[in-house]
This record gives structure tokens, sequence and C-alpha cells, in this order.
């Protein structure tokens, strides 16, 4: 393992490698900076791009855009208090205090270096982990992996939103939209009404798109809300004294990001919220947090970045997405001919490495990257949405044709958006309904494997062979009733 | 079913999805081929409808759930979408189809001018020398860079496509 991990950082030292990250922690950036623009459909957009380019090129590109968006979303959700990613909201509630106060620059400086400082922690732990974690998934058969993907599915539900019936509702949707097409089991059509065009299924990146970037920009046309608040960047940096101070909180928010992010389903938005909370309740002068405390901002950040690494663990070694974000890296992972799951280490271990590694460095990047630009990204608030909008649109469009040079891809596209903005609408969330999607046909897959594993004597076989996978069975509804409750109490 | 529950879009989406998970749940049968048989056996443990089945069997029993439980408090002002915003996205969908139905047949560059000028005018933006750079440059660069730069293929018209040739040098 050692010596795939060498020959992997040895990969990534690569010029194309640096120069594409840095595009992508830029268009990341700027992006995440744009209220009303998601990182989330920065990256369902230019997925196609990375599929031209090779694994550790193009898987870099887009965890660049990833990690730069982030922290762009704290921009906007500092200076004019309209987060650019959900995740910035609790950055939100102190960073446009600090704002009002005059210190805006220590605000964002702050939220750069927890950003940075969270993200490599959790970083150079999912290197550290996911070689033996990956080694006890390959003990893994097809009950085990159902297992697992139900658990996945029952978190996802349990942490997606306040209404249960109605997260359940759209997974149950994904779960449907997934069977459209050939049976993954016995090659026998489904749901396609006779059209040819629906033999193969429904292509994942104009659902992609559609329900994450389309939405997304009908609002602000529906809403008719072109209008920009000016910002700007006031104050002295942060001192060496400052950021020792929230240090602990820096720490602590990093540990829960990263226990989060190994977890699938929950994610940086539950991630920044914990680590808040938990900061609010450690400190001396709780009273202080939302007026404008340096801590607030760092708990935040860190844990909302602390996230990235882990994500990549239940990804990597078992193909499960642990939230929308990565469900894109899926797509460009399996576009690229890099199957996620326990044989990828075996079959590919280097590249993973590399891209790991390639992770790291992204945030030493984001660093200098960040601190230079701040004073730039922090003018892109200001720019017109009657310019990008219309860009926004030619870019979705010219990267769902590429990807199968199919038009009825563009019409699905409309399709989803049309869907996506009636979900938004609804107050339904689109994420578990992707999260249903994807994990569907393994999931039927394996369920029906374990069947014929079973061989009609399922007490016996889960309570003999297998009694892990029944163990999981057991405990996954428990474990995503304790969230539930858990995240409903307020901050 | 009063006035008031059809107002909220809630409402409509969830009777939406209980009307198709119902009817796809009655006549599954006639939605899904037969499974592969041999000798009489079916080859696979499941059979095609089993997953489905289950599946659409839940979503009905949910929708009727949330139809139940989401109708115990009034809509309020936010959760109806007003006639303007319905208009507005009306449009917005409708170019963006438009868009997507001609990208194939005029070629990538026509299409994407077309539908740039059109948006940009229609999300207000009144400037016409910046609606004419974004909407004549754009697409251009856009397919260059894809073209040449990414080797993918955009749809485009053979007169465009030599015209871009010769510019390069090709």
């Amino acid at each position: 393992m050692f010596e795939m991990f060498l020959d992997g950082f040895a990969m990534a030292l690569r010029i194309d490698t640096f120069l594409v990250m840095i595009a992508g922690l830029f268009f990341g950036m700027l992006v995440g900076a744009l209220p009303g623009f998601t990182t989330l459909m920065a990256m369902a957009i230019l997925l196609p791009i990375s599929f031209f380019l090779e694994p550790i090129v193009g898987i870099p590109f887009l965890l660049g855009i990833y990690k730069g968006g982030i922290f762009g979303g704290s921009i906007p959700a500092i200076l004019v208090s309209m987060p650019g990613t959900g995740a910035a909201v609790a950055t939100s509630r102190d960073g446009y205090a600090l704002t009002k106060k005059g210190k805006s620059r220590k605000a964002l400086d702050i939220a750069l270096f927890s950003s940075v400082f969270g993200d490599t922690a959790s970083d150079i732990f999912t290197i550290l982990m996911i070689f033996p974690i990956a080694l006890l998934v390959m003990q893994f058969g097809p009950p085990e992996i159902f297992a697992v993907l139900l658990m996945s599915l029952i978190i996802i539900a349990a942490t997606s939103g306040s209404n249960l019936i109605k997260t359940v509702i759209m997974m149950l949707l994904g779960l449907w939209l997934a069977t459209v097409g050939t049976d993954p089991v016995g090659g026998v059509e489904r749901f396609t009404f006779g059209l040819f065009d629906l033999r193969s299924g429904i292509p994942l990146l104009p659902m992609l798109i559609g329900v994450f970037a389309i939405p997304e920009v009908a609002k602000v046309v529906m809403e008719n809300n072109m209008a920009r608040k000016l910002a700007n960047v006031l104050g002295e940096r942060l001192t060496f004294a400052e950021f020792r101070r929230c240090f602990k909180t820096i720490c602590r928010s990093t540990a829960i990001g990263t226990g989060i992010g190994t977890i699938p389903g929950l994610g940086q938005v539950v991630a920044a919220m914990m680590g808040y909370s938990a900061a609010k309740n450690a400190s001396p002068t709780p009273e202080k947090f939302g007026t404008g405390e340096l801590e607030g901002v760092a708990a935040a950040e860190a844990a909302n970045n602390a996230v990235n690494g882990p994500t990549m663990v239940p990804l990597l070694t078992l193909g499960i997405p642990g939230d929308n974000v990565t469900a894109i890296l899926l797509g460009a992972f399996v576009a690229q001919g890099l199957r996620p799951g326990p044989q990828l280490f075996e079959e590919q271990g280097t590249v993973v490495f590399a891209i790991l590694v390639a992770m790291v460095f992204a945030n030493l990047l984001f660093l200098v990257i960040g601190y230079l630009s701040i004073p730039i990204f922090s003018r892109i608030v200001s720019i017109k949405v009657s310019i990008l909008i219309p860009l926004v649109i030619m870019f979705a469009f010219a990267g769902t044709y590429v990807f199968r040079s199919d038009s009825i891809d563009l019409l699905m596209l409309v399709a989803f958006g049309i869907f996506g903005i009636i979900a938004k609408s609804a107050r339904f969330d689109v994420m578990p309904m992707v999260m249903g999607f994807i994990l569907g046909p393994p999931m039927e897959y394996a369920f029906a494997q374990t069947v014929a594993m079973a061989n009609n004597d399922y007490i016996g076989f889960f309570m003999g062979e297998r009694w892990g996978a029944m163990l999981v069975l057991i405990l996954s509804p428990l474990v995503g009733f304790y969230l539930w409750r858990r995240l409903r109490q307020p901050v | 079913m009063t006035r008031e529950f059809w107002k909220k879009t809630e409402n409509i989406f969830v009777s939406t999805c209980l009307v198709f998970s119902a009817l796809g749940f009655v006549f599954i049968n006639m939605l899904v081929g037969p499974p592969k048989m041999l000798f009489g056996k079916p080859l696979t443990t499941i059979t095609p409808t089993s997953f489905p089945s289950i599946i659409l069997g839940a979503l009905t029993i949910l929708c009727i759930a949330d139809l139940y439980f989401s109708n115990r408090h009034k809509p309020d002002e936010n959760e109806v979408i007003g006639l303007v915003g319905l208009q507005r996205g009306g449009v917005f969908f409708g170019i963006m189809a438009a868009y997507g139905l001609l990208m194939v047949p005029i070629g990538f560059t026509v299409s994407s001018t077309i539908a740039l000028a059109v948006l940009s005018w229609f999300v207000g933006n009144r400037s016409f020398v910046q609606i004419v750079l974004v909407s004549a440059l754009a697409p251009v660069l856009l397919y260059l860079a894809a073209t040449r730069l990414l080797a993918v293929s955009l749809p485009e018209l053979n007169a465009i496509e030599l015209a871009l040739s010769k510019l390069l040098g090709g």
C-alpha cells in the first residue's frame, strides 16, 4: 500500500494537474461568490469537461471547483448576508455581524484559514484511513452491500430535510426513475413506453444539471430579482493572536466535520450547523455568538470544509455518494473508467492515491490564491445577473449535449429543470431523488443476488453467515431515527 | 378537496405523484416486459416487477400520508407562486425548450446566439452593445474551446464549421 501511495504522490506532481486545479479553484470561488449560483451547479455544468481530461487532471479540476466554491459561498454570506451555498448559512450569522462592525476582512481571513485547515486535516485523515476501510469493504458480499446502501438511504432520508415523508417520497421517485430502461438483473425493458431513447435508461448528467443548476437560475428569473447589493472589504487583517484564539474551535469543528463526512447523506450543511452549535455550547460567552464572534465563523467554515475529504471514503470504497457533490464526482469517476468500489484499489490504486494527494495540494494552492484574491472576488458579488444567466444556460446546454451527442438529452435537461423548479416551489428537496436514482440499480442488483444466495432460507442465512448485514439492517432505522431527532434540535 | 387545497403547489405535486404511482402500481404488468424464462422457470430470482412494485406501492402510501398530514395548516403567501412568476417561468422554459429543439437543426452557434440574445433581453439587459457582444462572441468562443481544445463535438452547420476552419488556418 505504501508503494501505491508513493507512486500516487509522484503521479500527482504534474504541472497540468496543478494548473487545472488552480483554474478549478478560481472558477469555484467565482461561482460560489455569486448569490443564486451554486458550486453544485458549476460542477454539474463543467462535469462533461472532465470526461475529456485524464483522471488525474479531470477529477482534481472538479475538486478544485468544489473546494473553491465552498469558500466562495462564504464571501457573499459575510459581506452581504446572502450565503452562496447552504453550508455558508451558519457562517453568515457571525460573518455579516462582523461586516457591520467594519471587520469584514478579519471575517474573510478566518473563514479562509479555517477552511484550509479543516480541509487539509480531513484529507490527510482520508489518505490514512481509506485503504484499511477498502480492505474491510473487500470482504463485503451482496448482502452487506445491500445493507449498507439501504442504511445510506435511511440516513439520507433522516438528514435531508425537516419533513421526513417528503424526503422519502423524493427518494422513492428517484428509485423509480432508476428502474426506467433495462432491468439490471434480467435485461427486460421497464417503463420505456415503447420509446427507443429510454431503453438505455435516463442519463445521469441531464438530470444532475436539470435539477441542480436550472432551478437556481429559473428562481432568479421568476422572482425577477436582478438587484445586487454592493459589497466592500473593510478593516484590518486577522492577527495571529486572533487565529490562535480560534484554533481550539477550528480543531473541534474539523473533528466534527471529518466524522460527519464519513457518513453518507449528512454533508456540509449538517457539519456547519453542528460545528457552530458545538462551538457555541463550548464557549464561555455563548451569548456573543451571532453578534460578530470570530469563533462562530471559524467553527462553521472548518466543519463544512472538513467534510470534503472523508466524503470520498464511502464514494471510493463502496460507490456511495455521500451528498449531491459526490454524486457528480461519481459521474466523473465512472466516465473516466474508474468504477468506485473495493476493486478500485486493486485495479487503479495509484490513480486513487494520486487524486487524494492532489486534494491536499489543492488546499495549499487554495490558501495562497484565496488570500490574494479575496478583494477581487468580493467585487464578483456585484456582477450583472442579466449577463450571467444566459451564459450559464449556454454552458448547461453545451455540456449536456457533449455527454452523449444526443439531442434528446437537451429535452430531458429542460424537463428535469421544470421538475426541479416545481419541486423547489412545492418545498421538496431534489437531493434524495438523485441519491435514490444513483443507488437504486446497485441496490436492486445486490437485493437479487442476496435473494439468490439465501435460497429461501432467509433466517438461517442472515443469522448464520451474514450476521453483519443483519446487524446493519437492524441498526439503520435506529441510527436514522437518532439523527433525525438530533437534527431537529435548534442551534 | 377545496379550492384552498389546490392553491398549494405542494398538494398539486403530491397529487400528481399519487396518481402516477397508483396507476403505475396497478398497471405494472403492462409497463414492464415479462420475465425471461427457460424451460418454464424464470431465469432470475426476482421478477422485473418486484423492485418497481415495492417502490410504487410505498410511493402511493406516502403520497396519501403527505396529503393528509400536510394539510393541517393554511397556506401562506410563500407557498403560492404568483401569476407573474409563473408567466416568467413559462417563457423562460419555453426559450430553453426552443433552444434545445433548434440546436441540432441549425447548429450550436446560431441557436446559442439567438438564445443568448433573447434570454439577455428577457432577464432585463437593455444594453444593446452588451447583448450583441455576449451573443456574438460567447457561442463562438465556447464552440472553438470545446471542439479544438477538448476535441468534443457540438452540432454545427457545415458552412459555419468550414468558415471557422478557414479562419484558424485549417
